[in-house]
């Protein structure tokens, strides 16, 4: 697995606030990361130093093994769409048009069935669009460019939820038949969950999270039952959640729960419910977890 | 493929990422063609109407009409720095071959604009004012000499006010409207600081002298390096430029 | 695959699209010989990751039940039925018989009143929960 982006101890500092510390991140070659944590946490800061677009204050910043800092061909081969993108007084046409110039892999096919997709008026200033229309101009520039890295930064505001799902299925469809490297941060993990491969996770700019999707699944259990039964049960295991209703208890652990406790719980009359990856980073948010890897 | 070979295309490329900026800028074809000669045209015609109604004084009528075409340059160039930029930087462009490719546009559209004032001076002059003994095209002492100093001199007072435009738009969006404010109020103690200086070792005189004695092309010289100075500050100002 | 397919949080995508995999080779919805969706087809059916697809299909690849012909796709191999339901049998006991005998035990259910229930019980079409 090649790396295509690595970031060594970078760190931002603005204001003496450090929106990214001491970040050492990995983001492999063809491959959908989710870059997930709270609003503030680091996310778009950490994309901003990845396109050039904002300077470390310390620490360093590689794509394709080269800083991306000024550096034309490095930027030429990446996509960054986020939210609330600036255009000029111009027309969407004529931004689609714009980018066809700059991006080598841009498909013009593809952009005009978005365009459809996405009911965007070809000849209507962007400045007038609604905030869901004018996030689909991004989206549509950021699927169609094909570059080699695309990040996303909640690029989907105001779309509706399924205008969100269309984003996602399209992004999928075309990371299947064209596959590159995907950044894709957001808020709405649990949407998401299943199209990603890797999880980074950032609260208040330090990594809590830094695994492959399908290693975290599992890595926290809800225990449901009688309070005594639960109690007995989770007697040993890290405690994340304590929660209930009379003598019914609610208790989220740390697992893996290996096979023989399966059994236990279920011998205790105890339902073992899934944690869901948004509950995973909310937790990992929240923890001081130093130097999680 | 030889180190030639990939520093030849890697400067092709460039150069094509920096024609692209240029193109990018001109999508927007009505601020840089119809408008600012839409104004011209406006303006002239409206002093044609006056003067045709008046009276001509022996000296003709002088009007400071063209101060427009200049006055729009400096907007043209504010307005490339301001909402165009974030644009870019999610085209994948950096800041140099942005700046490269807006200060290309400013030359390339300040040519063509110097030739057409030019060809619009030498009609005026054919003409007689335009039958009317108006002087528009023609600024005494500017404007005034052989028609490739008029080229020359447009030119370079275009190219001028496009790169000061940029550099306050650039000023403006790095360091907002106070930092603007910091950076006129430091200029213009530079200049007192200038005078100061001049006055204190008394050499006012040989100063004024100077100033007198230039001709033309030496005040488009002049001219000629503000705008380098400008075009280098506005470098500089874009380099830590965030979007 | 007409249902609406439903990912729970708990195991790793991959092992459950394994798991589904089987289940329909096990009851016959996937005949042997025939042909297994692609893993792009099957991502963007599931809205899955396609690495993810093709990582549960490649758990019954390397089971042995199915296999790959260069240029048209993955078939079921024949005798994949058969290992499915071998191994089943083998989790039978522990994944139904024990937590059936558990809850009876609970619910004061005995021995006899089992065998009765079992003699006159129909079996139900519908999934078995995952312990």
């Amino acid at each position: 697995m090649t790396p295509v982006i690595r970031t060594e101890r970078l760190t931002r500092q603005y204001r003496g606030q450090r929106a990214l510390d001491d970040v050492t991140v990995e983001f492999q070659r063809d491959t959908i990361t989710g870059l997930l944590g709270r609003n503030g946490a680091g996310k778009s800061t950490l994309m901003k130093v990845i396109t050039g677009q904002e300077f470390p204050s310390s620490g360093s910043v590689t794509v394709f093994g080269q800083n991306p800092l000024e550096n034309d061909g490095v930027l030429r081969r990446m996509a960054f769409v986020k939210e609330s993108q600036q255009y000029p007084d111009i027309k969407v046409r004529h931004a689609i048009e714009a980018a066809s110039w700059f991006f080598p892999n841009w498909d013009a096919d593809l952009a005009e069935q978005l365009l459809d997709e996405f009911a965007l008026p070809r000849k209507r200033r962007i400045k007038k669009l609604s905030r869901g229309m004018h996030s689909a101009v991004g989206i549509v520039i950021g699927l169609a460019a094909r570059a080699e890295i695309t990040l996303f930064d909640e690029p989907y505001l105001g779309l509706d939820a399924v205008s969100r799902q269309n984003f996602y299925d399209r992004l999928l469809a075309d990371y299947a038949e064209h596959p590159r490297t995907i950044l894709l941060s957001t808020h709405l993990i649990d949407e998401v969950a299943n199209l990603l491969e890797h999880v980074v996770v950032i609260d208040q700019g330090r990594i809590k999270i830094d695994a492959p999707a399908d290693d975290l699944r599992g890595t926290a259990v809800t225990v449901v039952g009688p309070s005594r039964s639960v109690d007995s049960f989770v007697d040993g295991h890290e405690v994340w959640h304590r929660g209930g209703i009379g003598s019914l208890a609610t208790v989220t652990i740390a697992g893996p729960i290996a096979n023989g406790q399966r059994a236990t719980a279920r011998d205790l009359g105890l339902d073992l419910e899934p944690v869901s990856l948004q509950q995973l980073v909310v937790h990992a948010a929240g923890t001081e977890q130093a130097g999680a890897r | 493929m030889s180190t030639t070979t990939i520093a030849t295309s890697r400067r092709a490329s460039t150069l094509d990422a920096i024609v692209k900026v240029g193109r990018l800028h001109l999508i927007d074809r009505v601020s840089y063609a119809v408008l600012p000669w839409g104004i011209l045209a406006f303006t002239f015609l409206v002093n044609v109407v006056i003067f045709s109604l008046v009276p001509a004084p022996p000296e003709g009528f002088y009007t400071g009409s063209l101060l427009s075409i200049y006055i729009f340059m400096i907007v043209l160039g504010v307005l490339s720095m301001t909402k165009a930029v974030p644009f870019a930087f999610t085209l994948g462009v950096s800041r140099r071959t942005y700046y490269l490719g807006t200060v290309g546009l400013a030359v390339a559209t300040s040519a063509v604009w110097a030739a057409l004032l030019t060809a619009l001076w030498a009609i005026e002059g054919w003409t007689d004012g335009w039958g009317l003994q108006m002087h528009l095209f023609r600024v005494p002492w500017v404007f005034d000499g052989p028609w490739y100093q008029v080229l020359l001199t447009s030119f370079v007072l275009l190219v001028t006010m496009f790169l000061a435009g940029m550099w306050y738009g650039l000023a403006n969006r790095r360091w907002g409207i106070t930092g603007v404010l910091a950076l006129t109020a430091a200029l213009v103690v530079v200049v007192l600081i200038l005078i100061v200086a001049i006055i204190l070792t008394d050499s006012w005189s040989a100063v004024g002298r100077y100033l007198g004695d230039l001709d033309l092309v030496g005040a488009t010289g002049i001219i000629a390096l503000i705008a380098v100075v400008l075009g280098l500050c506005g470098f500089a100002t874009i380099r830590r430029i965030t979007t | 695959m007409e249902e609406d397919v439903v990912f729970d949080e708990g195991t790793p995508l991959f092992v459950q699209i394994a798991e589904q995999l089987s289940g329909q080779i096990a009851d016959g919805t996937l005949a042997e010989g025939e042909r297994v969706p692609s893993s792009n087809e099957f991502a963007a059916f599931l809205r899955i990751n396609p690495a993810t697809a093709a990582k549960g299909i490649n758990v019954l690849v390397d089971d042995g039940l199915l296999e790959k012909r260069r240029g048209i796709g993955m078939f079921v191999v024949r005798g994949a039925r058969q290992q499915i339901l071998q191994r089943r049998r083998g989790q039978f006991t522990e994944q139904f018989v024990a937590p059936m005998l558990a809850e009876a035990g609970r619910l004061g259910i005995g021995r006899e009143e089992l065998f009765d229930l079992i003699d006159h019980t129909q079996p139900t079409t519908q999934g078995a929960q995952r312990p």
